[in-house]
């Protein structure tokens, strides 16, 4: 991806995720009040579903450009800059994988 | 990767003290970093007394004074000596400033001269500025216009489009704002740096200028405009009170749109 477009989208995933991250304050304020049994049923309609797949996928995107734009700042050894890169990647896909896991669990029940 | 530790001989270790004559005069200490590769020895701080009664009133006078009458083995640059060539561009007291636009009497106490952070010292307070020079050159620093140089006509600008170069041309490269920034400091050898990205959004903002696409395809890049992380050292250091932020903000912007 050229320089301008991950400069964008960590913009764009930021400006989108300022409502989302405050959507999500109230909603966990809102389910703390809640019954056990009454949080699974929130989290497992498709509305809740949907809004922690969106949140999530936007905000690894969001994680994952900023974390890159740390390592092109500190770290100036190409060959040790792939690695964590790697690593980097992997650790936010297997973040994903148990986002997606978890869902699941609850829709499934 | 970044390197933590200093190498040995490069640790600040204190210097002689120049005592002044006068012992009852408006006496004020200036503590001045030395360092000469003709030895192999650590850098110092120098102190020197000075009579500010009989001195100028800006921190260069002083330290002309010094060369001039106290120590003439101190080595820094000047020419100008009202705020037009930014040869005595130095870190005075915690901030990188011209010396000869700073007032003596803004600052309390004894005044620490250091030369411009995180540039390879020549010698004392001279730095090496080669490759500040050698980006500004990368960004082709000139008016590139074909049309003009066929015809050999006037090129006319409006009002509007000369008042957009206001806060722009008045750089004089100093680098008071690159050495403040620490972007610049990590990747000076990739970023360019918030005097030079003014300088080239001073072309960019021309309106006579024709290679507008094409300085800004050779600016997207990773890292000669996006290591840019809004500090704002940059703007706070400039003593000309330019906004260098403000034009990298601006460079970043027309890319976008591009």
């Amino acid at each position: 991806m050229s320089a301008k477009n991950t400069w964008k989208l960590h913009r764009w995933s930021t400006i989108l995720l300022l409502p989302l991250i405050v959507y999500l304050f109230i909603k966990i304020i809102h389910l703390s009040t809640l019954p056990y049994q009454l949080i699974l049923s929130e989290l497992s309609n498709l509305w809740g579903v949907g809004f922690i797949l969106i949140f999530t996928v936007l905000g690894l995107i969001h994680m994952n450009t900023g974390v890159h734009e740390i390592l092109d700042d500190y770290v100036h050894s190409d060959v040790v800059k792939k690695i964590l890169n790697v690593i980097i990647s992997i650790f936010f896909l297997l973040i994903l994988v148990f986002v997606c896991l978890s869902l699941l669990l609850i829709f499934i029940g | 990767m970044v390197q933590f530790n200093l190498p040995d001989n490069s640790k600040l270790i204190d210097g002689d003290y120049y005592k002044s004559e006068k012992s009852n005069g408006n006496i004020k200490k200036f503590k001045i970093y030395r360092w000469s590769p003709d030895d192999e020895k650590n850098p110092r701080m120098d102190t020197y007394e000075v009579d500010l009664d009989d001195c100028g009133p800006m921190v260069l006078d002083a330290v002309m004074k010094i060369k001039s009458e106290i120590d003439t083995s101190l080595t820094f640059r000047r020419s100008c000596r009202e705020g037009i060539c930014g040869s005595c561009a130095m870190n005075i007291d915690g901030t990188n400033t011209l010396a000869c636009t700073k007032a003596i009497s803004d600052m309390k106490g004894d005044i620490k001269i250091y030369p411009l952070p995180h540039m390879p010292v020549i010698k004392d307070l001279v730095t090496n500025l080669k490759t500040l020079y050698k980006q500004l050159k990368s960004i082709k620093p000139w008016l590139m216009n074909k049309k003009q140089n066929a015809n050999d006509t006037e090129n006319i600008q409006s009002r509007n489009d000369r008042e957009k170069l206001d806060g722009l041309y008045e750089c004089i490269l100093c680098a008071c704002c690159s050495t403040s920034c620490p972007s610049y400091w990590w990747n000076s050898d990739k970023y360019l740096g918030p005097a030079v990205l003014l300088q080239s959004y001073r072309w960019l903002q021309d309106s006579r200028d024709e290679e507008r696409k094409e300085r800004l395809k050779e600016l997207d890049d990773t890292f000669k405009v996006y290591r840019c992380h809004t500090i704002m050292n940059c703007t706070q250091a400039c003593p000309k009170g330019l906004n260098p932020a403000k034009a990298i903000a601006g460079i970043k912007q027309m890319i976008a749109q591009q």
